[in-house]
């Protein structure tokens, strides 16, 4: 009882060899081939001498000697009838008529040969192939497939959800708005007006929305030294008054300027009234979340002297 | 064949011949053999043996053995010759002067 394996390498090897017989002599009849295709005198020279060198050598070797040495009788054809064909031409005519058909056979087998490397190039495929995949088959391990359960499926990892964030109210302070108007100091008399808003615990006023922006002297609004009385300045007055304002949303007085506090000189009293009524108009209106709307605040006008 | 010992056209790969035989300028190859060392292609090959023994540089003989005994067909060997072995050894030393020959 055989093998099975030794029963599929048996025909292949079989195949084998019997591929590389056929390979070898397909080569060695394309060398016969070229040899006689060469010049009389080199014919049968090369003929031995190539049929030795293939003697060496195996498989596609022998099949790409046999190629090599086609393409080489062609070149020492083309020689030896570029160097004899003048020399022939020049001792006889006939001679050159020889020439010239050893040209045209020359030509003829050039056809012969293309034929016989097709047939060669199909035969080394064939015989390739049918090596590689013999020789695959042959070696190859019987295959046993097994199928079974090993183990249980793990359930797939899920990761635990994120943990709900703790959110805390956050209560914003915001500062008291605080104006500060510098005059530049010259050759008259300068004061400061300072308009402040301080936090005042005995106000009725309701208390402010958390985005509620107070209003307070806007852009354009006129200079304090403008209404700085002459005659106050004459006798050295200075003093804080405080005026109760009530400006519409667009920065309007709504209600004339009312004393809340009086410097204690009517002059600097009359002086502020004066202000705050020229700056109609002039005002930066309170906001409820950005809009304007009509608003009463405290307005502070600070007289003084800066040197 | 003639011994002309004219010049031989060089190429990339008649060089490489020449310097296989100037290696040993007394040993004898066949094509086989430089076929072996030089990975030249027999289509190549032996059109420039043949050149450079027509031309004189080579000469070839046939190996003195008994086919039967050898179990194998008598080769074709070549070696140098004495003007071989001169104009291939100028050919190289012309390299080293930087001038092709």
């Amino acid at each position: 009882m055989t093998h099975p394996g030794l029963r599929a390498a048996l025909p292949a090897a079989m195949l084998s060899a019997g591929l590389a017989g056929g390979v070898e002599r397909c080569a060695q009849r394309l060398i016969q081939h070229a040899a006689r295709r060469a010049p009389p005198s080199l014919s049968a020279r090369l003929e031995e001498e190539w049929l030795a060198d293939l003697a060496a050598r195996r498989g596609l070797s022998s099949l790409r000697l046999a190629i090599g040495c086609c393409w080489a009788m062609r070149i020492i054809a083309h020689e030896h009838t570029a160097t004899a064909v003048p020399a022939s031409a020049c001792a006889l005519g006939n001679k050159v008529m020889i020439a010239g058909t050893h040209h045209r056979r020359s030509a003829s087998s050039h056809r012969t040969t293309a034929v016989l490397l097709v047939i060669c190039l199909h035969a080394g495929l064939i015989y390739f192939l049918a090596t590689g995949l013999v020789h695959r088959s042959g070696t190859l391990p019987p295959t046993v497939i097994q199928a079974g359960v090993t183990h249980e499926l793990q359930p797939h990892y899920q990761p635990p959800p994120p943990a709900a964030p703790r959110l805390t109210p956050t209560r914003v302070e915001m500062p008291e708005p605080v104006f500060n108007f510098d005059l530049p100091a010259d050759a008259h008399p300068t004061t400061d007006l300072q308009v402040e808003q301080p936090q005042q615990p005995g106000s009725t006023s309701p208390p402010l929305p958390a985005r509620r922006v107070p209003g307070g002297p806007g852009k354009g609004f006129p200079n304090t030294s403008d209404y700085y009385p002459p005659a106050a300045i004459r006798l050295g007055e200075k003093g804080l008054v405080a005026l109760r304002v009530c400006v519409d949303g667009n920065g309007r007085l709504s209600a004339d300027p009312t004393l809340a506090h009086s410097s204690g000189s009517a002059r600097l009293d009359d002086g502020a009234l004066r202000l705050a009524q020229a700056g109609s108009g002039h005002y930066r209106a309170a906001t409820d979340d950005g809009r304007p709307v009509d608003s009463c605040f405290p307005f502070l006008i600070r007289f003084d002297f800066k040197d | 064949m003639g011994r002309a010992d004219r010049d031989v056209r060089m190429s990339l790969q008649t060089l490489r011949v020449l310097e296989l035989f100037l290696e040993n300028p007394s040993e004898q190859l066949s094509g086989a053999d430089v076929q072996k060392r030089s990975r030249l292609a027999s289509g190549t090959l032996y059109p420039i043996l043949l050149r450079l023994e027509s031309a004189g540089w080579f000469v070839s003989r046939w190996e003195t053995i008994d086919p039967s005994s050898a179990g194998r067909p008598r080769r074709r060997l070549y070696r140098l010759t004495a003007g071989g072995l001169a104009r291939a050894s100028a050919v190289f030393a012309s390299f080293g002067r930087g001038v092709l020959a």
